[in-house]
């Protein structure tokens, strides 16, 4: 009931702002663009394996409509914004857990994203560039793989956010994520093409489940036992928050506004 | 602007930036974490193009040095610009919150001020883009004593990058005395067409080709200036031209700023 409540709340609050996030998707669609042009020059040239072109395109397509399920979460679900005003000490009072509380708040937000940036993009895209259309049982493969992308996302900016109590400057701890993941998750490149060790590093990180493995299930590439990786990772982050919520709990050092 | 005024807003820039650093320093490990993660998230951000090129070679026969030439004039652009303006970009949040209010208060110019709230030398990207502007520079020209002449107009294509960038920028944020919320559009006409002009601009279609040269013309930061001095295909004339629209880009946010100032109602939050 809590998590209907929370969600929904959150949901409903996005619900304000659908003209100016407009723009977002516009913005959203022409990076969708830059990445697919880049290949489609590289395309007609190159052998681009399994993939070919259209594969390839379509892998980009649908990674690029992903981004607002999978890896454009609240930055560190508004903990640093809390730790900076000192409401993380009320919020850590609560008779609820802070990481329960606010994952239900960002599943709201990410069900809007998911209606109102990625399904308006994931259409544009299906004429526009043409981005194939899945398998059925492929699409409902897919379907639990970016539901397991989007609970990772949310995992991991809670421990981004939490290092806010420790210092000022966790906004970049942000931006490096974005930037590994735009590397590491096989979100414009399929992670089998990257170079021996980078490779290596991207398949033992978390960062696949992001982009590559729903991708690949979409595409018929990959079967639902692809999903996998993301159900460990799953379970190990969630262990990870609640450890250090405990840490949280311990010692309390607000910014007071 | 008359000689005399020039140089005392320049005097007023020096003290302003001064305070602004001594300020940011006060919190000197957070200073050098920033520092440093600004200088990894670029040198991933062009692993990205790099492996691409590792992969297959060229993009449209640029290759590895020559696209990293690219990159790293574009990122030490971005890092003079960010430097030396850091708070244009955050314009949206002096207008939502009303705090715009209190630096109209103040004995000085208000984008001055703008332009030294919150001072962030890049250093981290500034050194990581002339590393990468060295490498690619060097195995671009190997022996050739061509590279003498590279150089400089390597510095002058860099200056006039973030001239440029500083004009899109401003022209962006002018924006918000009438929009307020500006953020999406910069992520457009900052984000997303200096991703874009990352990569040879003969890559992308003709709409988006008109675009990057047209409307947002990042084409004449990296892409244009390189024509003339890395590749030799085109005349001295890419270049100032580069430096024109520059120029052009300049003026034009500057009236747009003032004329939207003149025109700024505080949100009162």
């Amino acid at each position: 009931m809590l998590f209907y409540a929370l969600s929904r709340a959150s949901f409903n609050r996005n619900l304000q702002y659908r003209a100016s996030h407009l723009l977002h998707n516009v913005a959203s669609a022409l990076f969708g663009f830059i990445y697919l042009s880049i290949w489609t020059g590289i395309g007609e040239t190159k052998d681009l394996g399994i993939y070919g072109l259209s594969g390839l395109v379509s892998y980009v397509a649908l990674n690029q409509c992903l981004l607002w399920v999978t890896s454009f979460t609240s930055n560190g679900l508004g903990i640093p914004q809390l730790v900076r005003t000192g409401a993380i000490a009320t919020e850590l009072a609560r008779p609820v857990h802070l990481f329960y509380q606010l994952m239900c708040r960002e599943w709201g937000q990410i069900a809007y994203q998911a209606m109102y940036k990625s399904l308006p993009m994931y259409i544009v895209y299906l004429f526009a560039v043409p981005l194939r259309l899945p398998a059925l049982p492929a699409a409902a493969a897919s379907a639990a793989a970016v539901v397991c992308a989007a609970y990772l996302s949310i995992c991991v900016h809670y421990l981004i956010g939490a290092a806010a109590l420790w210092t000022t400057e966790s906004s970049w701890f942000q931006w490096l994520n974005y930037a590994f993941s735009t590397l590491l998750s096989g979100f414009l490149i399929p992670i089998e093409w990257l170079p021996g060790w980078l490779g290596w590093i991207s398949r033992w990180s978390f960062y696949p489940s992001l982009s590559y493995i729903p991708s690949r299930i979409y595409l018929g590439y990959d079967g639902i036992a692809a999903i996998y990786p993301s159900l460990i990772w799953s379970v190990v982050l969630t262990f990870a928050c609640l450890a250090v919520t405990g840490f949280m709990r311990r010692r309390v050092e607000v910014q007071g506004g | 602007m008359n000689r005399a005024e020039w140089s005392r807003f320049m005097t007023m820039y020096r003290i302003l930036i001064r305070s602004s650093f001594r300020s940011r320093m006060q919190y000197t490990f957070n200073f050098w974490v920033g520092t440093a993660a600004a200088a990894i998230i670029n040198a991933v951000e062009f692993a990205l193009l790099a492996v691409v090129l590792h992969r297959f070679g060229t993009i449209q026969g640029w290759s590895i040095a020559e696209s990293g030439y690219l990159y790293a004039v574009i990122t030490l652009s971005k890092a003079m610009y960010r430097s030396f303006a850091s708070d244009v970009h955050h314009l949206e949040k002096y207008l939502v919150s009303g705090d715009l209010d209190g630096l109209l208060l103040r004995p000085a110019p208000v984008l001055l001020i703008l332009m030294t709230q919150n001072f962030s030398p890049r250093f981290g990207e500034t050194l990581l883009g002339a590393s990468m502007l060295a490498i690619s520079l060097g195995a671009i020209f190997e022996d050739d004593p061509a590279i003498w002449t590279a150089i400089p107009l390597t510095v002058l294509a860099i200056a006039s990058g973030a001239v440029l960038m500083f004009g899109i920028g401003l022209l962006t944020a002018s924006s918000g005395f009438w929009l307020t919320r500006i953020d999406a559009l910069q992520v457009l006409t900052e984000d997303a067409a200096r991703t874009a002009a990352q990569y040879p601009l003969t890559i992308y279609p003709g709409w988006l080709q008109g675009l990057l040269t047209g409307l947002i013309p990042v084409a004449f930061i990296n892409y244009m200036p390189a024509l003339y001095i890395i590749r030799g295909t085109h005349g001295a004339w890419t270049l100032g031209l580069s430096v024109a629209v520059s120029g052009v880009m300049l003026l034009l946010s500057l009236k747009l700023w003032k004329f939207g100032l003149s025109r700024y109602q505080s949100t009162g939050s």
